[in-house]
């Protein structure tokens, strides 16, 4: 035979391509789970090895700020370990570890940590593989107190809310209650577990529910603020910004595109022309509405995002997203129109937001302008006392220190202003410069108006930074303020 | 050159072969026997805290099986390929290792006087395919059994399939494995093959037809003459509906990408591939659309996490377990903890041995694998380049991408890059079927590099060596 052509080996080579292509696609998929995605995987709490160990392993301990034991472990009779809590308030950000139910708050999001399971980077883990299994459980330090968490579940009381107190310099949350809190002692206990978890999941008051990262509320004229950096920090308003037809619109309202917007809560102005820092102290909705439609949608909406809103804030609990429109409108920002864009203005509209939210809000101003991603956990100890810090982080820079002065000096008048008194009445720290602005969210008609506050101190060097929730607990001024100005007060007593 | 089919009666076989010893697959074969004993060792190790091999038994007894097939091509004297053998041996014994290491009574199955385990049942199975490998790969001479009778084989195929209809029983929702009596399989497995042949003969004798005869569809995009195109659509068509109504998704896929991969090579038009996968776009769309178990498949694939412990199950407990293997793996022996009693994935030893491989033999593990079905792709497509005619070649080259592409196939959907679908990984999924369809496709394979015994007494070359030496290999 002779030797022939073969036209077929020049097809060989191109398919010998292709297949080697789908191969290196497959050892990049490989590299995908197994090298960048494999810590977070490997370390979440849905893994099944941090599942099995969650069964059977004494986890570490929980710690507050002051090294208070906030969650230890005991055996049952038949040496199954359970947890126990240190008390109910601490429900929502420690939150439980069920062999039955799974885990929620830190106990889940740092089952692995707790178990021994994950932790270190993946170099250690690799060096690791080559020694004799140790004991790598870590206890958590966090950066909760325990007093400051009882007395904020003591003062909500019956009331359904949220108080998250945070050191607006670090980040680090004080505080974070939400109400109805429940006994995460008895799900975690093999022997109760089943009656009291079915009884917290059939509860109407979702009890299970941590309000203060995964609650949406209307913030009202809390969310001024957020309104006052967009328009301070874009350079679209001033603080001696006055608008002309303001006086005249508190009588009939302020007519936006053949929509009335009204105000009428503070007469006493007359008809004077009100500046930023007159409009944040009497909480002037005119000011707000026609500020924020000089800003524009967009502006509005970049600002927010730089505070947090539009997605889940990368936090150690999870958190939902904080809006200012249901999207999908077609101006910038998303609004469907100028009405809603100035009803936005002053935190009504579609805007949503969440506890930890506006406290974010707040420690931003608090903090010169800088934002500090907020967190709980700030280190862990493993089994021989050996620390290791987790360290602030900044989520960037909201706004120039000129504006945030400014800022800083018309949420210390709502506070200790003689206009400002009348609508934030106990929200001040005797002896310690108080700065904050309280809200008052309208449910379209529907019952009591959510109280909200927001605020921090001292305002001329602040340690502090708070937001207040309670749900359908009236006026902003009636509850949240002065429950804010309880926990400030004990905040202040506690330092030395 | 085999004895049978070169009717000009030109070489004569000699009555007995000289053995002709196969230095590189001994030595690949050293090679894999000693990695299967690192990874027992390590295995044993990690059970016992003693540096014993985990099942010395199994482990020697897959050892005497590889050497006998060695020294069986030894005998045989011909000159077949060297690195075929190994690379699926390698393969296998990954599996054997991974049988070994999974809980046995995962499969318990009663065979003469003895119960076996998975780990058992894969070396029997292992040894079996062996057999058939090596049988094939000496025995078969001739390829006209293969070529003349390719309407008989479709039929063939097409009844067994049918029969899955009459005797087979549903599992995991899809009715795949047939059993008559004691003996259960599953036919796809076989199916592959005997498409392979039909597609590779029909395209041969078709091919010039296919390519130069054309019929202008749109513009410049033409196609095959519909008569031409008829019996291999409806052959195609036929057994992606069987299989599609048997909801064996995977098989389908890889039937009809290894069907487009031949006629390219066959043809040598792009355009026949575009219009091709645009077709299955379309068809795979009309499915989804027609059945929810498709729509389901497709949610998990996109997102998994939706229902992470139902649908998705399976699927995010495999990519937790890629994940915990990170780059090095934990060990053999030292992953899957089983939760409740109950292994994290329950067709690890079926649909997901990849994940097994990737959670205790890490990325290296993984890569290792994947590196295997390359090599043995490279060989059948360097197999099928050299082959003396059209046949031969397509048949070449349909057999390795029939491996390598279901080998992509199993473990894109493991990997989450591609819908998950229920094929076995070739050579280290547990299950008889599939390793004995993958032995045959490795003896057809060695059958078809077969270069012919050795020439009685090689002449010296000359110093024009190479002209001559080209001659000769062609002839």
């Amino acid at each position: 035979m002779i030797a022939r052509e073969r036209p077929l080996a020049g097809r060989m080579l191109g398919l010998a391509i292709v297949v080697t292509l789908a191969f290196g696609g497959l050892a990049a998929g490989a590299g995908y789970w197994q090298v960048l995605r494999a810590d977070e995987l490997a370390s979440s709490p849905t893994d099944a090895k941090v599942l099995a160990a969650a069964a059977t392993v004494v986890r570490g301990r929980i710690l507050d700020r002051d090294g208070r034991t906030l969650a230890s472990s005991r055996r049952t009779a038949d040496g199954t370990p359970y947890r126990i809590y240190a008390d109910p308030a601490l429900s929502h950000p420690v939150g439980y570890a069920s062999s039955l139910y799974g885990a929620s708050g830190l106990e889940r999001a740092y089952a692995a940590e707790l178990t021994g399971t994950g932790g270190g980077d993946s170099l250690s883990r690799l060096l690791a593989k080559f020694l004799p299994p140790a004991d790598r459980r870590l206890d958590l330090q966090t950066s909760l107190s325990l007093a400051f968490q009882r007395l904020a579940v003591r003062l909500l009381g019956e009331s359904r809310g949220a108080v998250v107190m945070l050191d607006p310099r670090t980040g680090e949350i004080l505080a974070m209650a939400s109400t109805p809190v429940f006994d995460a002692s008895a799900v975690a206990d093999p022997a109760t577990a089943r009656a009291t978890f079915e009884q917290l999941r059939a509860d109407a008051s979702s009890p299970l529910l941590n309000r203060s990262t995964l609650g949406r509320y209307v913030p009202g004229s809390a969310f001024k603020i957020v309104t006052a950096i967009a328009g301070l920090g874009s350079g679209a308003v001033t603080a001696a910004t006055t608008y002309p037809q303001q006086p005249p619109a508190e009588e009939d309202g302020l007519l936006v595109s053949g929509f009335r917007i009204r105000d009428g809560h503070h007469p006493f102005t007359g008809d004077r022309a009100l500046d930023f820092y007159e409009a944040t102290e009497v909480s002037c909705n005119i000011w707000y509405a026609l500020t924020g439609l000089e800003t524009g949608g967009g502006g509005l909406d970049a600002y927010a995002r730089r505070l947090g809103f539009g997605g889940p804030i990368p936090f150690d609990l999870p958190t939902a997203a904080s809006q200012l429109t249901n999207g999908g409108g077609p101006l910038p920002g998303g609004f469907e129109d100028d009405v809603e864009l100035a009803n936005a203005s002053y935190g009504q509209g579609e805007v949503l937001a969440t506890p930890l939210q506006m406290a974010l809000v707040a420690a931003t101003v608090a903090n010169g302008g800088e934002l500090m991603a907020p967190r709980l956990v700030t280190g862990f100890v493993d089994r021989e006392g050996r620390r290791t810090p987790v360290g602030p982080a900044s989520m960037g820079r909201v706004l120039d220190t000129a504006s945030n002065v400014a800022i800083v000096e018309a949420m210390t008048r709502a506070v200790e202003g003689d206009y400002g008194r009348l609508f934030t009445a106990g929200a001040k720290v005797p002896g310690v410069l108080t700065a904050g602005k309280s809200g008052t969210a309208q449910l379209g008609g529907i019952g009591e108006p959510h109280s909200w506050f927001i605020g921090f101190a001292p305002a001329d060097a602040p340690t502090v930074a708070i937001a207040v929730l309670v749900e359908q607990g009236g006026r902003g001024g009636e509850r949240a303020a002065p429950l804010a100005g309880r926990m400030l007060r004990a905040y202040f007593a506690a330092q030395p | 050159m085999t004895g049978v089919d070169a009717g000009r009666g030109a070489p004569v076989l000699p009555a007995f072969p000289r053995p002709r010893a196969r230095p590189r697959e001994l030595g690949l074969l050293a090679g894999v026997g000693v990695a299967l004993a690192v990874g027992s060792l390590s295995l044993g190790l990690y059970r016992t805290g003693r540096l014993e091999l985990a099942d010395p038994a199994g482990l020697a007894l897959y050892a005497a099986g590889l050497l006998v097939a060695h020294l069986v091509l030894v005998l045989a004297g011909r000159r077949v390929d060297e690195i075929l053998l190994p690379a699926a041996a390698f393969l296998g014994g990954v599996g054997l290792l991974l049988m070994q290491r999974l809980p046995q009574d995962l499969v318990v199955q009663e065979v003469g006087p003895w119960t076996l385990g998975l780990g058992g049942l894969q070396l029997l199975w292992l040894g079996v395919a062996l057999l058939v490998a090596t049988t094939v790969a000496v025995g078969l001479r001739s390829d006209r059994w293969l070529r003349l009778y390719k309407y008989t084989w479709a039929a063939a195929g097409l009844v067994l399939l049918a029969l899955t209809f009459v005797f087979g029983s549903e599992v995991n929702g899809s009715r795949l494995t047939i059993e008559i009596g004691p003996v259960s399989g599953q036919p796809s497995e076989l199916l592959k093959v005997i498409l392979v042949v039909f597609f590779a003969a029909y395209l041969a004798e078709n091919r010039v037809l296919l390519a130069d005869a054309r019929v202008r569809l749109l513009g410049p995009i033409s196609v095959p003459p519909l008569p031409y195109l008829a019996p291999i659509a409806a052959m195609l068509a036929l057994a992606l509906g069987i299989v599609v109504i048997q909801r064996d998704l995977g098989a389908a896929l890889l039937f009809y990408a290894v069907f487009l991969g031949l006629l390219f090579l066959a043809t040598g038009r792009l355009i026949d591939v575009i219009l091709g996968l645009l077709l299955f776009a379309v068809g795979f769309a009309a499915l989804a659309a027609l059945f929810p178990h498709v729509q389901d498949r497709i949610a998990v694939w996109l997102d998994p996490w939706a229902d992470p412990l139902g649908s998705g199950y399976q699927l995010v407990q495999a990519l937790h377990a890629f994940a915990r293997g990170g780059l090095v793996g934990t060990g053999l022996g030292a992953g899957l903890p089983e939760v409740a009693g109950r292994l994290p994935i329950p067709a690890v030893h079926t649909d997901f041995p990849l994940a097994a491989i990737g959670e205790e033999l890490g990325m290296v593990g993984v890569v290792a694998v994947l590196a295997a079905y390359l090599v043995i792709v490279e060989r059948g497509l360097r197999i099928a380049a050299s082959s003396r005619d059209d046949f031969r070649a397509l048949l070449a080259a349909g057999l390795a991408l029939v491996v390598g592409l279901q080998a992509a196939i199993i473990a894109g959907g493991n990997l989450k890059l591609i819908p998950l679908t229920g094929i076995t990984l070739p050579f280290v999924s547990y299950g008889g079927s599939s390793l004995l369809a993958n032995a045959l496709v490795v003896g057809i394979l060695l059958a078809l590099s077969d270069r012919g015994p050795a020439p009685l007494r090689p002449p010296r070359p000359p110093r024009l060596g190479r002209l001559r030496r080209r001659g000769e290999a062609s002839r």
